[in-house]
């Protein structure tokens, strides 16, 4: 039985004219001990996947059910307590509160469980020992560095012992080797069993995951099965760079665009405002940075 | 346990903004510290009157000209009238013979107003007041002449007077100014006592006869060319069990002395209290609910911080509920630090109350009593503010939306 479900699952946003389609009738099953990354531009539908299969967001259409129960129209307390009891979240700027320490900021989800208090300090601590920070249990997080912070928000993900673990770009804002770590941890943690859905932009990543769904304008246009340490062929094409425009560019564009007008009347003028966005659009644009 | 947690947020947060935390308790401080002190300023005044009243005698009957109260058909006070000397004429002389002549009483005594100020060739004094009565005026009074002695029947026609405290110590700059000179209307008078200071109560209408010079009744009569206002009589009955027979009595000659005319009042000492109680409750009353007024403004200025709190910890609110926070635990959050706001401002309103207290017993007359279930009402009522004032932005906070929420900077 697959952990997550998802039948024709989608999401609009605005109302009239102004509907925006988010998810396009998405179809996806997830099985137990999965490792999904999910690659796609920006816009596409990524988080809000994410969103939803993490009851953070309730699709408009369609039918999720998680562990073989119909999630897609719980209240949100409800939904309050499913994700506290089989979701872990990892963000891509960490989320951690700032006012509390590690320790407290790991044990936070038991909390809400209504855990004592010796104890949930307890398991918090040994979650802190796993991800390897059990030395910075008293710290705050601004003292951590990135890569540590990560990892504490991964134990916080862990404590309750969750199904599935989302990990929004998890590495976004880590370097080369705070990335790794982070990933050597995610893969450890994949290996005793969690399901993992990793959003990415970073195809290197896909090389840890046994599955790589492909999404573009809200639908799922490529999923492939791959093994652990490849790079999935269709993931190896996708050519990420960053965008390099300066003002000289600009500049040259339009002027190489007002050459190939032979005439420069009012008419055409606008047409040349018209154009220019939509060569913008034509180029290749994805960001390291992602979208939040 | 959900609370201790919530305790502990609340704690934190309100210590880590500190000064914007204890500008937002000033207003439920201000609110508690000023009913709090109104509402015991009119306690100990109470207190005061009280003592005062008492110190007169139970069996003391007062007799003033105008309606002062109105009473039902039983007889028992219903109402005061606040003003009822406006528009009311004082009694004459024939009106106290006739509550002279009534069987029962042992001592009847015309308080004769007559106006003038004393002064002696250095000094004189604008604030006491000249009273013209009997000799058994310490008898009705029920108090001490401190030092001489009071005027006796052998001078019922002489210029001699007696004093309280307050002259002596103003018009004589001195204790016992006993065969001084004094001069009233031209006439010269010579002091035979001086009283014990006499209890007084502030925010009263009870006479305060510190500043009071006593003559002799006739004396008064022939320095005012025989012009007699007489503000209240002062009587004592013989069987002080009695009381209540010998006013039935009172009330019957008086009315026929003036001819019918039912427009002055005869008050048992109990009534007396009631009435002062009376006045002082509504007149505390009144003032310790303007005082409320700053509660809820006070809460007002929680509600405010707390919408601002909310809005600063969205993502705060984000997180919490993507690990797994219900709306209730987040509502329950936010409602705790409201309430931790106003319980420690009313708190330390009431520690201000009570350092005021003793400021008001050093530096004024006043004796204000602060009781526990007063202390125990202003913090109940804070928290309640504060807990009222804080559903909205704990509400505002619990629905917020967990996508929008983590995506807030």
């Amino acid at each position: 039985m697959p952990v997550i479900a998802l039948e024709e699952v989608s999401k609009l946003y605005g109302f009239g004219d102004a509907t925006t389609v988010a998810l396009d009738e998405i179809t996806l099953n997830i099985e137990p001990g999965e490792f999904v990354a999910v690659m796609g531009p920006s816009g596409s539908g990524k988080s809000t996947l994410m969103n939803i299969i993490g009851l953070l967001d309730r699709p408009t259409h369609g039918i999720y059910e998680l562990n073989g129960r119909s999630v897609s129209r719980l209240r949100p307390n409800q939904s309050a307590k499913a994700r506290r009891d089989t979701i872990g979240f990892v963000f891509q700027s960490f989320n951690l509160l700032p006012r509390l320490n590690v320790l407290e900021n790991v044990a936070l989800p038991l909390a809400y469980k209504g855990m004592l208090h010796s104890r949930r300090l307890k398991r918090a601590a040994d979650m802190l020992e796993r991800v390897g920070l059990g030395d910075r249990e008293y710290f705050m997080p601004r003292q951590l560095s990135g890569g540590q912070a990560q990892r504490v928000a991964i134990a916080r993900a862990l404590v309750n012992n969750p199904h599935i673990l989302i990990a929004d770009e998890p590495t976004g804002n880590l370097d080369s080797a705070a990335s790794r770590l982070v990933m050597e941890l995610l893969s450890d943690i994949h290996k005793s069993g969690t399901t993992i859905l990793m959003v990415t932009h970073n195809p290197e990543l896909t090389r840890y995951a046994t599955r790589v769904v492909f999404m573009h304008d809200g639908s799922i246009v490529a999923d492939e099965q791959s093994e652990i340490g490849d790079i999935p062929k269709l993931a190896r094409k996708t050519h990420y760079s960053i965008p390099k425009t300066t003002e000289e560019d600009d500049l040259a564009g339009v002027s190489a665009l007002m050459q190939a007008i032979p005439e420069k009347d009012e008419a055409q003028k606008k047409a040349v405002k018209k154009k220019k966005p939509k060569a913008k659009i034509f180029r290749p644009r994805a960001t390291k940075r992602g979208k939040r | 346990m959900l609370l201790a947690r919530n305790l502990k947020i609340a704690i934190d947060s309100i210590r880590s903004a500190k000064w914007r935390s204890l500008l937002t308790m000033l207003g439920i401080i201000i609110g508690v510290v000023s009913v709090v002190t109104t509402v015991s300023i009119g306690e100990g005044v109470k207190t005061q009157v009280k003592d005062q009243i008492t110190r007169l005698g139970p069996d003391l009957i007062t007799i003033r000209p105008g309606k002062v109260v109105n009473r039902d058909t039983a007889g028992h006070v219903s109402s005061v009238n606040l003003f009822p000397s406006a528009g009311t004429a004082a009694f004459n002389e024939s009106d106290w013979k006739a509550m002279q002549n009534t069987p029962g009483l042992r001592a009847v005594v015309p308080f004769n107003v007559v106006t003038g100020v004393p002064s002696t060739t250095e000094r004189s004094m604008d604030n006491s007041f000249i009273v013209g009565a009997t000799t058994n005026v310490p008898e009705v009074l029920n108090h001490k002449v401190e030092f001489g002695e009071f005027f006796n029947e052998g001078d019922v026609n002489k210029r001699v007077a007696v004093i309280g405290k307050r002259v002596a110590e103003q018009l004589f700059a001195e204790n016992v100014p006993i065969g001084k000179i004094m001069e009233i209307r031209g006439q010269q008078f010579v002091v035979r006592g001086v009283f014990e200071e006499f209890a007084t109560s502030p925010l009263t209408t009870n006479t305060d006869y510190n500043t009071a010079v006593f003559i002799p009744y006739e004396t008064s009569k022939h320095i005012s060319n025989n012009q007699v206002q007489i503000y209240q009589v002062l009587a004592k009955p013989i069987d002080p069990v009695a009381v209540n027979g010998v006013t039935d009595a009172l009330h019957q000659s008086i009315l026929t002395a003036r001819a019918g005319q039912d427009d002055f009042t005869i008050l048992k000492q109990d009534e007396n209290l009631a009435i002062a109680n009376n006045i002082l409750t509504l007149l505390t009353g009144l003032i310790a609910g303007i005082a409320a007024i700053s509660l809820i403004v006070g809460g007002i200025g929680i509600m405010n911080i707390m919408l601002v709190s909310v809005t600063e910890r969205t993502r705060e609110i984000g997180i919490r509920k993507a690990v797994g926070a219900t709306n209730k635990q987040i509502m329950s959050q936010f409602l705790v630090e409201a309430a931790v706001l106003s319980l420690v401002g009313g708190i330390i309103g009431v520690v201000i109350s009570i350092l005021a207290n003793y400021m008001l017993r050093i530096f004024t007359s006043l004796q204000p009593v602060i009781t526990v279930p007063i202390t125990l009402v202003a913090i109940t009522v804070a928290l309640v503010v504060g807990i009222v004032f804080g559903v909205t932005p704990a509400l505002r906070a619990a629905r917020k939306d967990p996508i929008h929420a983590l995506r807030y900077e």
